[in-house]
């Protein structure tokens, strides 16, 4: 085992004050033996996020059970970061979790934290890649509660509950909220797999949240007139292709 | 009683019926009526016929079973002294006497035969006596046994749901986090986590009631604990009005109402929040009420606690019947459950 000069940048997330307390006490009982340095910590996903965009880190210490954002969920937003970092999650008492780490041959830990644990973990996870996020996707029962927008070098948090529509464009997705849109890089058939109960296909290229769906307009010439879709706060009709006909039918009955 | 209970150890209630509770009042009412009605019914003619023989079953029927109730509100206490049979047997004989004074008293009214009908007739309504009370013993022996039976399940309930992993992994972490830079703060958590533990597993009676203020030192325990796991994020605002210090409830009723409150109200909430608990005394009743904020789609809390809420409206309906209520009232970003029972006093008491 090679000591590397250069310490390790750690950063702890969790959302309960004595567990980061704990942490750090043990992080400070590893420093003999393992240089390292507390970079910060955070109380909860997007205050997390915030602080590892201004000073990145190689190892980050994740609590899965937190409010509002899990773990697993900010593991993937993390994935986003230039220099992604590796991720060790913490659990006090998590079955579903537990069996699905082991599944996926993951590092975590069990809370009450041994430091010899610990200690192999940070060994482990010098030399570790990050865990790819479409594994944590799998990890994950339930879908996103955020979708993470990389814009201008930095890392922005839409809740879902915020996202009008879905639209394919050549190589992006449009994300379309009443404020404004964004563009992210995923696939338009995994989210509508993802979000399956949320959003609803109405063309192609194009998915809708069910819940802001205003009406249904009628546009176009006799005989070629074709149905589009009024969505809450927005201008913008969107057409309904005529395959998909049918099931918006079903959503007016 | 209480030696009887320990010798046959007894899980359920060998005891008469409390005959000054509401509820059993209004079950004695109900099917000794039904019964006469029935009687009524076999007597009968033809249906118009009903109503006339129904009336003349009350005559006698109903001052029966009104002096009845009486004698049984007067001797409640004495009867809830003596072992279940002796009592059952007190009963009957009460009520072969107040037949049989309630008929001579009538006279005339009640015996049309005379002659040796009229022993005929009296020896029938003794006999009718009885087996309507028979029933109703039987009755409410049987409803104490049903209830208890599930109150035992419930208790072993609580007692696994009180050591549930959650709760003691959280318990032992926010220990471990502490230990170190605060020992003071880490021995009293440690003495709070022993204190509930025991009141968890004590093997009390059903009928045991403890001081309300002990379960509040309790459940203020627990809290504690609670904030010191999860800092500001948790808020309790308690609001004690007109509560006498002898006042008196059944043990683990208020905490575990915190704990569904701090477990599924603000612990999904990343700002935390306040729980609001108001304990008043209006007139004869002692209110609790457990209010906390919820995020909206949050119907875990409806869901989850399935269990907690069926055991609390258990023990509820074994111990007071309908002089007990428990609502649950679920509103856009809050949830409250509000619980009414009857205001009791004591050093310590079974209540029955």
């Amino acid at each position: 085992m090679t000591i590397v000069e250069v310490a390790l940048r750690v950063f702890i997330v969790d959302d309960e004050p004595p567990a980061r307390n704990r942490l750090r006490d043990l992080l400070g009982d590893c420093d003999s033996q393992l240089p390292l340095e507390i970079i910060g910590e955070a109380g909860n996903g997007q205050e997390a996020l915030d602080m590892l965009m201004a000073t990145p880190a190689d190892v980050v210490l994740l609590d899965i059970r937190m409010p509002q954002m899990d773990g697993i969920e900010l593991a993937q937003h993390l994935q986003k970061l230039p220099k992604p970092p590796r991720v060790l999650f913490t659990t006090a008492y998590d079955a579903y979790a537990i069996n699905a780490f082991e599944l996926h041959a993951i590092d975590y830990l069990l809370k009450p934290i041994r430091l010899g644990r610990l200690f192999d973990a940070l060994i482990r996870a010098r030399g570790a890649v990050p865990v790819q996020t479409e594994v944590l996707r799998d990890l994950l029962p339930d879908p996103r509660k955020h979708l993470s927008i990389h814009e201008r070098g930095k890392i922005y948090l839409i809740p879902i509950e915020k996202v009008l529509y879905l639209r394919a464009e050549l190589k992006y997705i449009t994300v379309q909220t009443v404020e404004r849109e964004y563009l992210i890089e995923e696939s338009l058939a995994a989210l509508e797999k993802e979000f399956a109960t949320r959003f609803l296909r109405i063309h192609r290229n194009c998915l809708v949240a069910k819940q802001e769906i205003e009406g249904f307009e009628k546009s176009g010439e006799e005989g070629e007139s074709s149905w589009m879709v009024k969505l809450k706060g927005l201008e913008e009709l969107l057409p309904i292709s005529r395959r998909q006909q049918h099931l918006v039918k079903k959503l007016v009955i | 009683m209480h030696k009887a209970r320990s010798i046959n150890q007894n899980t359920w209630l060998d005891v008469l019926p409390n005959f000054r509770n509401l509820g059993v009042l209004v079950r004695i009412l109900l099917i000794s009526n039904s019964l006469a009605l029935l009687e009524a019914i076999l007597r009968a003619g033809s249906w118009a016929d009903v109503p006339l023989r129904m009336i003349q079953i009350a005559t006698l029927f109903i001052p029966i079973l009104l002096t009845s109730l009486l004698v049984l509100w007067v001797l409640q206490p004495w009867l809830n002294s003596l072992r279940y049979w002796h009592g059952a047997l007190v009963v009957n004989v009460m009520v072969i006497l107040l037949t049989l004074s309630i008929y001579s008293l009538g006279g005339e009214l009640f015996s049309p035969l005379g002659g040796d009908g009229r022993y005929f007739d009296v020896a029938r309504y003794m006999l009718l006596g009885v087996i309507t009370c028979g029933i109703l013993l039987m009755y409410f022996r049987l409803r104490s046994k049903v209830l208890s039976r599930a109150l035992h399940d419930a208790r072993l309930q609580v007692l696994r749901a009180r050591i549930r992993p959650h709760f003691l992994f959280n318990c032992i972490n926010t220990v471990l986090g502490v230990v170190r830079a605060q020992p003071k703060q880490a021995e009293t958590a440690l003495e709070d986590m022993a204190d509930l533990f025991r009141a968890a597993m004590a093997d009390t009676d059903v009928q045991h009631l403890a001081l309300l203020s002990h379960e509040i030192q309790l459940t203020k325990q627990y809290l504690a604990l609670e904030q010191l796991r999860m800092g500001e994020r948790l808020q309790v605002k308690w609001q004690i009005q007109d509560v006498p210090d002898d006042a008196l409830i059944p043990p683990l009723l208020l905490q575990p109402l915190l704990e569904n409150a701090v477990y599924h109200g603000i612990e999904p909430l990343s700002k935390g929040g306040c729980i609001n608990t108001i304990l008043r005394r209006d007139g004869n009743e002692l209110i609790l009420v457990v209010e906390n904020p919820c995020l909206s789609r949050n119907t875990e809390q409806y869901s989850g606690n399935q269990m907690a809420l069926q055991n609390i409206r258990e023990r509820l309906d074994l111990l007071f019947d309908v002089e007990a209520r428990y609502r649950v009232e679920i509103g856009n970003g809050f949830y409250r459950a509000e619980i009414a029972l009857p205001y009791m006093k004591g050093a310590r008491r079974d209540y029955s």
